[in-house]
């Protein structure tokens, strides 16, 4: 931000408070009218005596506060929009405060006027209303400038001054003391007494000159004060928003699914916290010898390049970080740092910080961020950019951990169903007769062999799928899909299924369905697993109806009824439990892993639809899906 | 020049090497085996199959995708029908181009994608419709 912003706003947050007294100074000048009005009243009611030329002073009082109160509002348009510091007009601003600033000098200026006057109506120097001259200098002072204040006060004792100087030279006063005329009993003296007249005025000098110089001090320790508030509050509102960039920057992680995208999303958001041109993360190597980008934001390629591949064993600084320590350089070519600072200069590369990217005592790598200015960096800067590259270690390896969770999952599935399929395709060739004829016998055995086989082979299938979905990493970025579209390609495949089971399938599927937020393939497990599971318990001559439909709450409605061996009622609860099979299902057919309502039920929870089931024994049962 | 159709069969799994073996020998095609990419590599240099069955993980998880890509970086090999078999044909189908990110951006190098284990007539019925419309498509080219 520009310094002279900053002071702007600064000054802008100070004359707010200006601002907002002046429809005060109008509203106290309303009660002053009034009680000058009523004091007139009660004088003439208890003395009969009316202060004329006092009465006239106060209309014109009424008269121009008047005009204060219409020319503020026509000035208060501007208070919206002049007085709030985060506001960006303010040039505009400017000038209204100027305008503000004007008015109440104007103000000001003539309230002492008219004290003056009615000082000089009611009894000169010695009249009680002098005190008055007090208030007016506490309000200068609050409101405008310590020197105006100053001003203001030295004019009083001027004007003060010339009363006096009339009061005791040639001129006779020309209004008698009122109170002491009227209200009290007459001495006769104190108007001639010179000395004493001098000694009052003296003493008001001084009351003047003192309220001054304490309003002005306590004020000016109040702005002090103040300010140090404003820069805590600005300092503060930085770490705020710091802080929420970085909680955006760990979520915005924690979203990602592979290493490259979160790597990418931690250089880009760190250089955009930072504000600075580029940052980039280096990964170890296996063998913790070499350090190679593993993502980069703002460098050019041939940088990139120039720096593919560092051996630590020749570059003491990346050795230094690998080992804990924190490099923060303020200005690259200050001194011999780098072996060839002529890159990093090409580069506009002025200063840098490099951490360590650390998971308790191990080292992932080097996290750096690069500024084009020199000394761009703070102690605070380093201590925030080390918080940055801990979480940022931490969601590397957390990753990490999840895909090698995967990858190990992925793996032993692969090494599983490896000897799995070798023998099925075995028994295959034997059952297909492309190694001789088998008899009767041979070929059941060899049948019961392979559909063992596949049922193992579908368990450590659906054991996959469901652990990959269990681990915290979600694979699937859900996006719309048309739900008819995934399942119009599966009916071809069920319709054969069915009709080798001599069961008659009916899908209907309306048409103009709302797209639902899911993937091709959660959907295609989601029917499969349904479908199947209809298919599988439903004797031969049964009837399967798929229905999809647009759900009357908003969403897609799957409805898959069978009239199959349906499910006891007692099983209900445990339907979505892992491996688990009812009774009548174990009895009807050996094929099933207990897990294909698991997964149903799992893709139902990420794709945050629902599902309930109704069955009656032996006539069949219903499953209706819902998905927003 | 020979009339017998060359198939090199390329898979880590020896029993699923010999079971292709055997369905394939059955309907007269020459076949040819190898158990890792480089090994395949070395037969394909030694001379061009008409196509090749391929496994996708072999040596290394990519192992199979690896010479695919490979392969169709090459003139005299770009034409070369794959089929490639895998437990998770639909998932390899669906995510292989996200996965392998340095084969997008070419030809995508599958020709089909077939699903262990491996059904016999499903694996001939395919191969011959492949070895068919590859041919047809050798014979436009030349002409």
């Amino acid at each position: 931000m520009q310094p002279g912003y900053v002071l702007v706003k600064e000054q802008l947050f100070f004359r707010k408070e200006l601002i907002e007294r002046l429809p005060w100074l109008i509203r106290l000048r309303w009660a002053v009218v009034v009680f000058g009005f009523a004091g007139c009243g009660a004088s003439y009611l208890f003395w009969q005596w009316l202060p004329l030329p006092l009465l006239v002073l106060l209309s014109g009082v009424f008269c121009y506060n008047l005009l204060f109160l219409f020319i503020w509002r026509r000035l208060s348009p501007f208070k919206s929009q002049g007085v709030h510091p985060d506001s960006d007009s303010s040039f505009i601003r400017a000038q209204d405060v100027l305008r503000f600033n004007i008015f109440a000098h104007t103000q000001i200026s003539l309230d002492l006027l008219a004290l003056c006057l009615a000082i000089w109506y009611s009894g000169g120097v010695c009249s009680p209303l002098a005190l008055f001259v007090i208030f007016h200098i506490i309000l200068t002072g609050i409101l405008l400038q310590p020197l105006s204040c100053y001003l203001y006060g030295v004019l009083v004792l001027l004007a003060l001054g010339v009363l006096l100087w009339l009061q005791q030279g040639v001129h006779s006063p020309i209004f008698p003391l009122w109170y002491q005329h009227v209200i009290l009993p007459h001495d006769g003296n104190s108007v001639a007494n010179d000395f004493i007249g001098i000694v009052r005025y003296a003493t008001l000098v001084a009351a003047v000159l003192i309220t001054a110089f304490l309003v002005t001090t306590l004020k000016l320790s109040l702005r002090t004060k103040g300010r140090e508030l404003l820069r805590l509050s600005k300092a503060l509102d930085a770490s705020n928003t710091k802080l929420t960039a970085l909680y955006d920057m760990v979520k915005e992680m924690g979203m990602s699914t592979e290493s490259k995208v979160l790597m990418d999303s931690a250089t880009r958001l760190a250089a955009g916290i930072m504000g600075v041109k580029a940052c980039s993360i280096k990964l170890l190597d296996e063998q913790h010898k070499k350090l190679r980008f593993a993502s980069t934001y703002g460098l050019s390629e041939d940088y990139i390049k120039s720096k593919e591949s560092i051996d630590i064993q020749k570059s003491p600084i990346n050795r230094k970080i690998i080992d804990g320590a924190v490099y923060a350089i303020g200005h690259i070519e200050e001194r011999d740092y780098f072996a060839y600072p002529e890159d990093i200069r090409q580069e506009g590369i002025a200063s840098l910080i490099c951490l360590p990217l650390r998971v308790e005592k191990r080292i992932l790598g080097v996290f750096c961020v690069y500024s084009g200015a020199g000394a761009s960096f703070t102690e605070s800067d380093v201590q925030f950019f080390a918080l940055m590259a801990d979480l940022t270690a931490m969601e590397i390896e957390k990753l990490n951990t999840q895909l090698n969770r995967i990858w190990f999952l992925q793996k032993a599935a692969h090494q599983l169903r490896s000897p799995l399929h070798a023998v099925i395709s075995m028994l295959k060739i034997l059952q297909k007769g492309y190694l001789g004829e088998m008899n009767v016998k041979q070929e059941e055995t060899v049948q019961r062999c392979e559909k063992r086989l596949e049922l193992l082979d579908s368990l450590v299938k659906d054991l996959l799928s469901l652990s990959i979905r269990r681990t915290a990493l979600n694979p699937d970025a859900l996006h719309r899909v048309q739900a008819p579209e995934v399942l119009r390609v599966l009916s071809g495949l069920f319709e054969s299924q069915a009709r080798e089971k001599t069961i008659d399938i009916i899908f209907r599927i309306d048409e103009n369905l709302p797209a639902v937020m899911a993937t091709d393939r959660l959907l295609d497990d989601l029917f499969t697993n349904l479908i199947s599971n209809a298919l599988k318990y439903t004797p031969p001559g049964g009837k399967v109806t798929v229905c999809l439909t647009r759900a009357e709450e908003g969403g897609i409605r799957l409805e898959v009824t069978d009239t199959g061996i349906g499910i006891p009622e007692q099983d209900f609860s445990r339907l979505f439990s892992e491996f688990y099979r009812a009774e009548n299902a174990k009895d009807f057919t050996e094929t099933g892993t207990g897990l294909g309502l698991v997964i149903v039920k799992e893709i139902l929870d990420q794709l945050k639809g629902a599902i309930s089931v109704s069955s009656r024994i032996g006539e069949g049962s219903t499953f209706v899906c819902h998905l927003p | 020049m020979s009339c017998i159709t060359d198939i090199l069969v390329i898979d880590d799994d020896k029993d699923l090497v010999e079971s292709m073996r055997i369905i394939l020998e059955s309907r007269q095609y020459g076949v040819r085996v190898a158990y890792n990419g480089k090994q395949g590599y070395e037969k394909i240099e030694a001379k061009i199959p008409d196509m090749i069955i391929l496994d996708v993980m072999m040596a290394t998880d990519t192992d199979g995708f690896d010479l695919a890509y490979k392969l169709k970086h090459q003139l005299e090999y770009r034409n070369i029908p794959i089929i490639m078999a895998t437990s998770f044909p639909q998932k390899m189908a669906e995510e292989g181009s996200e996965k392998f990110q340095h084969i997008l951006g070419e030809s995508w190098p599958i020709s089909h994608f077939i699903e262990k284990p491996i059904d016999p007539e499903d694996l001939l019925i395919v191969m011959e419709k492949i070895l068919t419309e590859h041919k047809m498509e050798m014979n436009q080219s030349s002409v």
